[in-house]
């Protein structure tokens, strides 16, 4: 494997945990020392984020220095992926706001997010929301009153 | 002895209740079902399946998971060899001479050699699973905290070392899943730690919301991405897809020693089937008379691949047993589903809880003998599972990751911590960051530093045990040897590669 990741791909993902490293450093810095133990609660969690942020920068150097050639980008939905994690991230969110039951926030989600990765395609549609609101009802009905599992929504 | 022969009596008395027989079989097939379909793993539907087991007796539970993986890792034979696409990682290998042998026009002999394989692989691996778990669990017993300390150090260092990608990142995915188990109140001390000041974070992040997210919703999004991807097809079979005797013969010695290779494998902490395969593969090819018929549809090259990658099932269930050491990211997945119903994995699991672990390993044998009925006998009908359109399952298995997360506690934080690290870990795979290193680093760090700390209590904060102990000390070198190795044998590649274009 003689080609290299986007630099640009490799150098935020280590940014990202540089960030997370950092949250945690900055979230163990009030810890006052053990009492009752000679180590205390922040050294381990100061020690891994430490680690992690070191050689998230080595990854870092070593993504500006490397020169071999950069792969080339599949013909991948990138658009597509993030739709789906936006529509994702709106059901979720209804849930959390309860604005309606779990089998209406499901259809409508499923009948938004398949419709969408088959492009709204008329002859599917029917399909669509038929499945969608089978799922929706079926599993508010199978969750609830088979596995009696609680479920998010109102 | 004596003893292995009647726990393992009692273990097959639990599974061959009417509902412990169910469950096993329930949890095969769908591990067949799940391990066929691409894109899927036996990972995901393990962990998806956590939160149905809360209200289930704990063998039940433990049963219907264990008959998921050995379901699993078998069920992606059907698309490696039918579909060029492996069902799992772990059978990449199967791809090479399944899929050859299958446009060859014969993909029953494929498929019935690579089930073949598969049972053997399961079986070779459980002997040594009845065989060694118990011996070993023994010697375990005798370790103090810094023997576990640095037994969890070294698998940290061998899972980053052998994983795909580069050594960094392995270190950093198993830091970062290390780091990520940290908050919520430190039971050391009772103080809360990295909570931020949010009452949510007291119980720390929960395993299952965090592997939820790592293993489904994060391959959901890379599956969105080449959802239209075209596959090639071959047409099963119809006619029967047993091997015959003399078969069985011939592979017999490839069978025996792709299955030790699996189980050697298997039983190293974190390096899971897919590894197994490759070496045994690799073996297999190194060891034939017709090693240029490997990658083209040779037989030994599917039996290899296969007897292995179910070799390492029963292999890495022997270090969760013996020491409460995942073998396998699956593993930590079970040590995780064994700490929800209030069992606690480690070496004295043979002393409190024996039935679980005897009917974890009677669900062992059981789910590889029901693996091979229901494979010989529906091998078509699972095959067309592979033809399911992922533009419709995808979003219903989003719901179930929703579901799933949720039923933990019944709040919606979990389901927010699942979706953030869906997309961590999207974007860590995206970067070739290995997620295995990342779960067992979850699941391992608070053991880790429990030991640790305890360990410090003992010695009034030296650290001198790690290096005077024989069995800490050996455990610490063969960590350092794990680490330095890599950069050695990249140094000496680099200078040979250097000296070769010297000379040139």
């Amino acid at each position: 494997m003689n080609e290299r990741i986007d630099p640009r791909v490799e150098i935020g993902v280590a940014l990202m945990l540089i960030l997370i490293a950092s949250l945690a450093l900055f979230g163990t810095k009030d810890i006052p020392p053990g009492r009752f133990e000679p180590l205390g609660s922040a050294p381990v969690p100061q020690a891994v984020a430490g680690m992690v942020l070191l050689l998230a920068l080595w990854i870092i150097v070593r993504a500006c220095i490397d020169r071999r050639p950069i792969a080339t980008p599949s013909a991948d939905r990138y658009l597509d992926a993030a739709i789906v994690v936006a529509f994702t991230l709106l059901f979720v969110a209804a849930m959390h706001y309860r604005l309606t039951t779990f089998a209406i926030l499901t259809t409508l989600y499923l009948v938004a997010t398949i419709g969408f990765l088959t492009r709204f395609d008329r002859k599917r549609l029917i399909w669509v929301i038929g499945i969608a609101a089978a799922v929706g009802f079926g599993f508010q009905y199978l969750f609830t009153r088979v596995f009696v599992v609680d479920l998010p929504g109102l | 002895m004596e003893g292995v022969l009647t726990g393992l009596v009692g273990g097959l008395a639990i599974v061959f209740t009417p509902m412990g027989f169910f469950y096993v079989a329930l949890g095969t097939i769908l591990g067949i079902s799940v391990g066929a379909i691409p894109g899927l793993s036996g990972a995901m539907l393990i962990a998806l399946t956590l939160p149905l087991t809360y209200y289930m007796p704990a063998t039940d539970a433990i049963v219907l998971l264990i008959g998921m993986y050995v379901g699993s890792i078998t069920g992606g034979l059907i698309t490696a060899t039918l579909l060029r696409m492996p069902g799992t990682p772990s059978n990449v290998m199967t791809t090479f001479d399944g899929y050859p042998m299958a446009r060859a026009g014969k993909p029953g002999r494929a498929l019935g050699l690579g089930i073949a394989a598969s049972f053997a692989g399961g079986i070779i691996s459980w002997w040594f699973l009845l065989l060694l778990a118990k011996p070993l669990s023994i010697w375990a017993t005798r370790f103090g905290p810094f023997e576990y300390f640095t037994l969890i150090l070294m698998a940290m260092v061998l899972i980053a070392s052998v994983s795909q990608g580069s050594l960094i990142k392995g270190l950093i995915a198993g830091l970062l899943g290390m780091l990520v188990s940290m908050p919520g109140v430190d039971p050391s001390s009772g103080m809360p730690r990295l909570t931020f000041d949010t009452y949510h974070m007291n119980s720390g992040l929960k395993l299952l919301p965090v592997l939820i997210g790592v293993f489904a919703v994060s391959q959901i999004i890379a599956d969105v991405l080449d959802i239209g991807r075209k596959i090639e097809r071959v047409e099963s079979t119809k006619s029967s897809i047993m091997i015959k005797a003399g078969d069985w013969v011939r592979h017999g010695g490839n069978m025996l020693r792709s299955g030790l290779i699996g189980t050697l494998v298997g039983i190293l902490p974190g390096v899971g089937a897919s590894i197994g395969s490759v070496i045994a593969y690799t073996t297999a090819k190194n060891v034939s008379k017709t090693p240029e018929q490997f990658g083209k549809g040779s037989e030994e090259g599917i039996v290899a691949s296969e007897t292995a990658n179910n070799a390492t099932v029963g292999g890495a269930l022997i270090p969760l047993i013996a020491m409460g050491i995942p073998g396998s990211v699956i593993d930590a997945i079970l040590i995780g589903a064994l700490m929800i119903h209030s069992i606690q994995p480690g070496p004295t699991l043979f002393i409190t809880n024996p039935d679980i672990v005897y009917a974890m390993i009677a669900a062992c044998l059981i789910g590889n003998l029901v693996m091979l009925a229901v494979m010989t006998g529906s091998v078509n009908w699972v095959a067309k599972l592979a033809y399911i359109p992922r533009t419709f399952m995808l979003p219903v298995i989003i719901v179930c990751c929703v579901i799933g997360a949720f039923g933990l506690d019944n709040v919606m934080f979990d389901v927010w911590v699942m979706l953030i690290f869906g997309v961590i870990g999207f974007l860590l795979e995206r970067a070739r960051y290995p997620l295995g290193p990342f779960v067992i680093g979850f699941v391992l760090a608070p053991l880790m530093e429990s030991k640790l700390r305890t360990g410090l209590m003992m010695t009034g904060g030296s650290i001198t045990p790690i290096f005077t102990r024989p069995v800490a000390a050996t455990f610490l070198a063969i960590a350092i040897i794990l680490l330095v190795w890599p950069l050695v044998s990249e140094w000496r590649r680099r200078k040979a590669e250097a000296g070769t274009s010297a000379a040139g």
